[in-house]
């Protein structure tokens, strides 16, 4: 990169100058003091913390006096597996669970909503404006507000039910629905953000070669699957590495939604986090949590990363 | 010529009449689904207008009975006013560091040429790499040691520098033509000088979507303030919101009339810059490319 703004910069700069007038402002070691604000804020509440982390991960935290802490090695990562209620393991399922709904779901129903609607003009641009409001919103409100739809006594999902005299569902108050409520809560809250980013690949793919598969007599479902879809790998793969980046960490409508239950049925690894560092107080267990959480989400910047490479390689 | 041309027009209008009637199709699926997307909008709004324990038929819980006093009722049980006001402050002091460091982090990792920005430049990627979840808790002790708790600190400080931002700035500076920049230096412009008079006019698109993009997590967050704060004289209005529904978690109506005066304002913010809230993520996504 500096070596094409250097030559650039060689190309343009006329033959007068004196390039040592030049060189000076721009070369120089006060980037360091350019960058430090926002160096240091990484450094105090970001980098640090996070290596403090793996470091409270090898004690059992007192809370109440960090001097009494006492140092066990990895026996909290081992008591990952043979603790109770509710397990590491359970809750990484529900993680995986949750995550993973969203990620097809989402990039899924994003995708097609995003197909319907790349077309401009007034009406297509209201409906693009009436999906991305919920993801404008406060997940704490509209987490709310969901809880009060899916209310088995008087929430509009049964009601809805009732009216076409279909089973009812106790939604958020049984173990088996609790979840698929969370996410049908979360699609509604995150899906109109991922829409705009697939209108966002949509608008820079080239139109010709759609044109060309149309004159050729290619119907619009082989336009999309052999032109439109291939163009759009680098959105997806974008669109699915942020999905489960956010969906690893969601919290707020854990939260809100059930305080993790009932009987754990909610409780992801976000969740349990939360509960063991502030509600339980085993501090040294939640950072061995936060730990196997942060290497999942690591990989996956990693992965996204090395894509996003090789996608600018081949570009 | 005419009967070469003819069966060529036919095609072209039967495909095209079949096109109008495709966009048609579209255009209600749209406005259906838009529709729908909306439905708990207008849901929070009707029960927080509803009296409790009303709604026996669908009538009943579709629509509103005018029971302003459900307003009254969740405007007096926690202290609104000062809970917006924190928000606001939060918010917009969030912002504004926000938009300083990134601006001059952006600009020397954009502009200037130094040893070791290849280095500082992965340490703010690496950045990204880390959930808030997995910072809560050295986070809290952090605060704690400092005595941050409980503070406005703790909730700016800490979201006043932007992977985002920095990483948005620097690629508006790099598609600058440089000769800019040599110009302002044979005019004898310092680095400052050259960031607010030649820069900072320039990248001020990038300044917008960053500082709506941060003023709205800001304002959405909630696990943050949640852990580090439990003096409603300094918690914003998401956490009044969460301890309301804690202590009046039965009462729905009032509960969703709070709902609707908290989300309102932060809704209409978004409403009214919304152009720039979509392209800001349309061109995030079109970056993937390159």
């Amino acid at each position: 990169m500096a070596q094409d703004i250097e030559l650039r910069r060689a190309g343009q700069v006329p033959v007068q100058v004196r390039p040592g007038r030049v060189k000076r402002a721009r070369e120089s070691p006060m980037g360091w003091l350019y960058t430090a604000p926002a160096l240091l804020i990484f450094s105090v509440f970001i980098i640090g913390p996070t290596a403090y982390t793996f470091y409270v991960s090898t004690f059992h935290w007192n809370v109440l006096n960090t001097a009494m802490s006492r140092y066990v090695g990895l026996d909290n990562y081992s008591a990952l597996f043979d603790s109770t209620t509710p397990s590491f393991l359970s809750s990484a399922w529900r993680s995986l669970y949750f995550s993973g709904a969203m990620v097809i779901g989402g990039t899924a129903v994003s995708l097609a909503l995003a197909l319907l609607l790349q077309r401009g003009g007034r009406v297509l641009g209201a409906a693009r404006v009436a999906l991305f409001a919920p993801h404008a919103t406060p997940i704490v409100a509209t987490s709310l507000a969901w809880v009060w739809i899916f209310n088995p006594q008087f929430g509009l999902a049964d009601m809805l039910l009732k009216a076409f005299h279909l089973p009812v569902s106790q939604w958020l108050f049984s173990p088996t629905w609790a979840m698929p409520s969370v996410i049908v809560y979360s699609l509604w809250h995150e899906v109109g953000f991922t829409v705009v980013l697939f209108l966002g690949g949509l608008a820079v793919i080239s139109p010709e070669l759609g044109e060309a598969a149309q004159m050729d007599g290619a119907n619009a479902w082989q336009q999309f699957w052999h032109v439109t879809w291939p163009q759009l790998r680098p959105v997806t793969l974008f669109v699915v590495v942020i999905t489960s980046i956010s969906s690893l960490q969601a919290f707020t409508q854990f939260y809100e939604m059930g305080k993790g239950g009932p009987v754990y049925a909610t409780t992801t690894l976000s969740y349990l986090v939360y509960q063991e560092a502030f509600v339980l107080f085993d501090t040294g267990y939640g950072a061995a949590l936060a730990v196997v959480l942060f290497i999942v989400t690591a990989a996956f910047t990693l992965l996204q990363r090395r894509t996003g490479e090789r996608i600018a390689d081949a570009g | 010529m005419t009967t070469l041309l003819q069966p060529e027009v036919r095609h072209r209008n039967s495909f095209r009449r079949r096109a109008s009637a495709r966009t048609a199709l579209s255009r209600t699926l749209a406005v259906v689904i838009g529709l729908l997307f909306l439905v708990p909008f207008y849901y929070v709004v009707v029960t927080s207008l509803n009296s409790a324990g009303r709604s026996s038929s669908v009538s009943d819980i579709l629509l509103p009975h005018w029971q302003w006093g459900n307003y009254a009722r969740a405007w007096a049980a926690a202290p609104w006013p000062r809970l917006f006001l924190n928000t606001l402050l939060i918010a917009g002091a969030t912002v504004l560091l926000a938009l300083a460091t990134s601006l001059l982090a952006g600009f020397a990792f954009g502009v200037m040429r130094f040893r070791g920005r290849g280095l500082l430049f992965g340490l703010v990627l690496a950045v990204l790499m880390v959930p808030s979840t997995v910072l809560i808790i050295p986070d809290y002790m952090i605060a704690n040691d400092i005595h941050w708790l409980d503070t406005y600190w703790i909730q700016i400080v800490p979201w006043g520098a932007s992977v985002f931002g920095i990483f948005l700035v620097r690629q508006f500076f790099l598609g600058l033509p440089q000769e800019l920049f040599d110009a302002a230096e044979l005019d004898g412009a310092g680095r400052l000088r050259m960031l607010w008079s030649v820069g900072m006019p320039m990248v001020r698109p990038a300044l917008l979507i960053i500082a709506l993009n941060v003023f709205m997590a800001s304002w959405n967050s909630f696990l943050w303030p949640f852990i580090m704060t439990q003096n409603p004289d300094v918690q914003p209005v998401e956490v009044g919101l969460a301890a309301f529904a804690g202590v009046d978690g039965t009462d729905y109506p009032a509960l969703s009339a709070a709902v609707v005066f908290t989300t309102v304002p932060v809704l209409g913010f978004f409403l009214v810059l919304q152009r720039h809230f979509i392209t800001g993520a349309m061109s995030a996504a079109g970056g993937v490319r390159g």
